[in-house]
């Protein structure tokens, strides 16, 4: 359980993180998604004390990270792959990570076996590619069985079979009753991983609800249609409410009119349609309705 | 809208161990000894003090250059030049230890590695505390091994002369201990440096600079208030542990004790340096 605040972050002039109230809950996927610089990563940093809130709070399992007992068995955190010296062996530096907390041998061998680094343990993390970086952040996360998982874009850099592998384990260890907070880019990842979503733009909470309301909630039906009149349609759809997207010639693509609706005004124009296609929602485009206000940098649509 | 909680019991952690310092300890003794950067610094550590004890022994003792008639001094003067030739390579040594102590701290901010380090120890004063006891024993240690080294080789030479100095005597043992102790003390002064700056070029830049240039550019200095401050310089001041040869203050030095003090002011202001700024600052 991550419970957070008034949690803000500024830095000089710029507010990182402004004022966040949430409460990620245990055995379920907590997803958390954003635009680049919407704060994510900053949130993540100050719930294990890396970053230190300029106003607000948060606590895991009731209590500031800081002041656990044992840090690394309440929370496991994989905040950036390459929080590693890359002069040390994978092995050697879950060993120095172990050592604080007195954990054995054992569970070392154990999480190398677990994300397949047995391999490579030996070899300095210097020569990792992405994807081994990844799996010994995992490991090092999972080290203290922790009862809370912090994972900032863990399964960047992955194979397919990688990111397969992440999904599952997540899957698993909240099925397990464990707390876990998930980031990424992917939404088509995270709409398969996640349970409840967080969606945080320009270090605010746009949307803390299950995946499944948020999908539901913030995308307009969108029509294809597929036309020789194309753009003698658009002009007799034109409204305020109505918005026609022309992705390539004969193509429109249209929110704000049902199927029925643009079927029946191409009948009373007598204008020929050759595809009417009502399009399902995804969390993508449900994602993209939700940023779009609050995207830190935004790559204008080619035309 | 609303929230869905599965009807799933928290998860019980199972593990029983907690963070202790004696852990933090454990774990900064398996980085240390885990990286080459640390055998590499270490073997030329002693590598130069060996090597150094030799080239000076075997010119003190065949006389070149002028030097003083050793075998014609009196005898409780002759132990005195065994231990010159034995402390020699600290000299060097301690430019060694100083980059070793800066990289051993700044080479977790490059690399990332300080955020592990500081997700495991929250609290984060244990982190640096067991760096600096893991790296003061470790240099110690590395240090008696050179400067002992050095006076076995030293003693060989000066044997063909018919010069011995015995180890049980207070000037004697002293001074090599004192000199293994210069080094762990300047590599965990280094270390407060190198977190202060959090910088590998910085922090050796840092403290070379004040090792080497800092006597160097007073010297230079025609001014009575920065003849005053030569001594107080951290490696005059540090060399005079195992250079004096009186134990207390004289009119003209400062003796073993004093300068001994001297250093260690230098190390509390760099590690409680070091140790306010890491609790401060963001990882």
């Amino acid at each position: 359980m991550i419970t957070a605040a008034g949690l803000s972050k500024r830095y000089g002039a710029k507010t990182a993180v402004d004022g966040l109230d949430f409460t990620v809950h245990p055995g379920r996927v907590t997803g958390f998604l954003g635009p680049n610089g919407a704060g994510k990563s900053t949130t993540m940093r100050m719930i294990v004390g890396l970053d230190r809130p300029s106003a607000g709070s948060v606590t895991v399992n009731g209590k500031p990270y800081a002041h656990h007992r044992a840090p690394l068995h309440e929370v496991g955190a994989l905040l950036d792959a390459k929080a590693v010296h890359t002069g040390r062996t994978a092995e050697n530096h879950l060993r120095a990570m172990a050592a604080t907390h007195g954990i054995g041998e054992r569970r070392v061998r154990e999480v190398i076996e677990l994300t397949g680094l047995e391999s490579v343990a030996r070899k300095r993390v210097g020569g990792f590619s992405l994807g081994m970086g990844q799996r010994l952040g995992i490991a090092a996360a999972l080290l203290g069985d922790p009862a809370t998982l912090i994972l900032d874009e863990p399964v960047n850099g992955l194979d397919p079979e990688g990111v397969l592998w992440v999904r599952r384990l997540v899957r698993s260890l909240a099925a397990e009753g464990r707390t876990i907070f998930l980031s990424s880019h992917l939404m088509s990842e995270m709409a398969q991983t996640a349970d409840h979503l967080i969606v945080l733009g320009k270090g605010r909470i746009i949307t803390d609800a299950p995946v499944a309301d948020v999908i539901a909630g913030n995308t307009g039906t969108r029509v294809r249609v597929r036309s020789p009149h194309a753009s003698q349609l658009a002009d007799l759809l034109a409204g305020p409410d109505v918005s026609v997207m022309r992705s390539e010639a004969g193509l429109l693509e249209i929110t704000g009119v049902e199927a029925s609706g643009i079927g029946d005004l191409a009948a009373e124009h007598s204008l020929a349609i050759h595809e009417l296609t009502t399009l399902n929602a995804s969390l993508e485009e449900a994602y993209m309705a939700l940023t779009a206000d609050a995207v830190e940098y935004r790559t204008e649509a080619l035309r | 809208m609303t929230t869905i909680t599965p009807e799933i019991s928290q998860f019980q952690p199972t593990r029983t161990t907690s963070l202790t310092f004696t852990g933090v300890l454990r774990s900064e003794w398996i980085k240390l000894r885990s990286l080459r950067s640390t055998a590499w610094s270490y073997a030329l550590v002693v590598t130069i003090s060996i090597g150094m004890a030799l080239i000076m022994s075997l010119a003190m003792a065949s006389g070149l250059e002028g030097g003083p008639d050793i075998a014609g001094a009196p005898v409780d003067q002759q132990a005195q030049f065994v231990v010159d030739a034995s402390v020699f390579g600290v000299y060097f040594g301690q430019l060694v230890a100083g980059v070793l102590g800066v990289l051993v701290i700044s080479g977790e901010y490059t690399t990332g590695m300080i955020r592990s380090t500081l997700a495991a120890v929250p609290t984060r004063r244990p982190a640096l505390a067991a760096k600096a006891a893991v790296l003061f024993v470790a240099t110690f240690v590395v240090g008696a091994i050179a400067t002992f080294g050095a006076f076995l080789v030293s003693s060989l030479v000066f044997a063909g002369i018919d010069v011995s100095a015995n180890l049980a005597e207070p000037g004697v043992i002293l001074p090599i201990l004192g000199a293994a102790l210069y080094l762990a003390i300047v590599a965990v002064f280094a270390l407060g440096v190198g977190a202060m700056l959090r910088s590998s070029a910085g922090g050796i830049a840092a403290v070379l600079g004040l090792i080497l240039l800092a006597p160097t550019v007073l010297q230079m200095i025609p001014a009575d208030w920065a003849h005053d401050l030569l001594p107080y310089m951290f490696s005059i001041a540090g060399m005079g542990i195992f250079t004096s040869t009186t134990a207390g203050p004289t009119a003209d030095a400062f003796g073993v004790w004093l300068n001994l003090v001297i250093v260690l002011g230098w190390v509390a202001a760099s590690v409680t340096g070091a140790a306010a700024l890491l609790t401060r600052r963001d990882a």
